[in-house]
């Protein structure tokens, strides 16, 4: 008996060391989170939208997790709040929130993201939003813009280095002329 | 007064002329290697730098090269990467464009290759794939794309090779240099612009490239 259930082991091992799955794609749970972020929040008539980056940003989160649906329901729950706090604001864009405001608004992203056990920072004036994980990795980033800064940025060290080499060589360069002046006219006085 | 000369001229003989000459040779050696200041600047900040952090290092690379020929793959084979993960290879023959791939752009996939916007996707996904590198390392060699050339990314789950259609400058600002909402696989490098210029720009040179083969990832939705 011993052996068979230690052959049935080993042979349940072995056919799981074949495929490796990961928790890829985009569940049913998953899939009704994003689809209520992509659903427009009326404000004052006008029609907004959560932008395409933040949206793209937290389908590749959902791609490396499995949301469960109670997770789902949590999550929707507190998206459908904002919802009705932008809309009860009688702004008609988000530009026109107060900071308070968009500090309210802050506190639903935090609410959403701890369900998924990370945690929503936001700048001094509430504008970007950062999410992180438990172990420090960033989820989602709109600190930054899209299209980031690709040249290269040099620290002050390295220009004080750079500096001062070139201080030296000019030093050293007028020191050689000098002296060698002052050489040649002591030789032309002996 | 010979005994001044002397002195004097040990000075110049193993002090004066040998820091000179060094530095002579120093500079020389670094100005051709490097046509102009900013890459020497740049290999400085290897040198010196005010960051505690040594971010050359300090990244986790799950990229395995693959001889996966498929047209398809499943998501569930696809290990979906995390930000600052390496995950892959860019590489633009005859251009001098081969760098790592990480997910994500910002410090540490910046400084050690060519990252993927987290806000865009990866390959296969069948969707805008937005991708920087810096215009002094990495991505200097975008000066040299032309249309027609094949950009080609590796991954652990198959490779792909994208035909080059256009290359364009925009204001960094400009939202009109990408979609983030296009249905349709389409790969975007940029970098600074002017390409050899000190310090930030506010241009960026674009290459635009779509699709020619590698596997589509397919079963992403339930």
């Amino acid at each position: 008996m011993k052996r068979i259930i230690a052959f049935l082991i080993v042979l349940t091992v072995f056919c799981f060391s074949f495929t490796t799955a990961f928790a890829a794609g985009i569940n049913a749970n998953e899939a009704s989170v994003l689809s209520n972020m992509r659903a427009p929040v009326s404000m004052n008539g006008n029609n907004v939208y959560i932008p395409a980056s933040y949206i793209n940003q937290a389908e590749a989160n959902f791609n490396t997790i499995d949301m469960t649906s109670a997770q789902a329901s949590k999550i929707n729950s507190i998206i459908g709040q904002a919802r009705a706090f932008l809309k009860g604001t009688g702004k008609s864009k988000i530009s026109e929130l107060s900071s308070s405001e968009r500090q309210k608004l802050m506190n639903y992203a935090s609410a959403a993201a701890s369900v998924l056990k990370l945690s929503a920072a936001a700048g001094s004036n509430t504008k970007n939003v950062k999410i992180i994980s438990k172990n420090g990795g960033v989820v989602v980033d709109d600190s930054n813009n899209v299209i980031k800064t690709t040249g290269q940025q040099q620290s002050p060290v390295t220009y004080i280095a750079v500096s001062g080499l070139a201080v030296l060589f000019i030093l050293s360069a007028a020191g050689l002329i000098i002296s060698g002046k002052k050489a040649s006219a002591y030789e032309k006085k002996s | 007064m010979k005994k001044r000369v002397k002195i004097h001229n040990n000075v110049k003989k193993f002090l004066i002329v040998p820091v000179v000459m060094s530095l002579v040779i120093g500079a020389a050696a670094i100005a051709v290697s490097f046509s102009v200041a900013s890459d020497a600047l740049s290999i400085g900040n290897m040198f010196f730098s005010d960051n505690q952090v040594d971010y050359s290092k300090s990244f986790e690379n799950i990229f395995v090269p693959t001889t996966n020929t498929s047209d398809t793959i499943d998501a569930s084979e696809v290990e979906f990467p995390n930000i600052d993960k390496q995950f892959g290879e860019l590489k633009i023959k005859g251009r001098d464009v081969d760098a790592k791939l990480f997910f994500g752009d910002g410090k540490i996939p910046l400084r050690n290759g060519a990252g993927v916007y987290a806000g865009s996707f990866i390959p296969g996904y069948g969707k805008t794939i937005l991708v920087a590198g810096h215009n002094n390392t990495y991505f200097n060699g975008l000066k040299n794309v032309k249309k027609g050339d094949i950009v080609k990314i590796n991954t652990s789950y198959g490779n792909y090779e994208y035909k080059v259609t256009d290359t364009k400058i925009h204001n960094a600002k400009s939202k009109k240099s990408y979609d983030l909402n296009a249905n349709k696989e389409n790969l975007i490098l940029y970098t600074c612009y002017p390409f050899d210029t000190i310090g930030l720009t506010e241009k960026r040179f674009f290459v635009y490239a779509d699709k020619i083969s590698g596997p589509k990832i397919v079963g992403l939705y339930d």
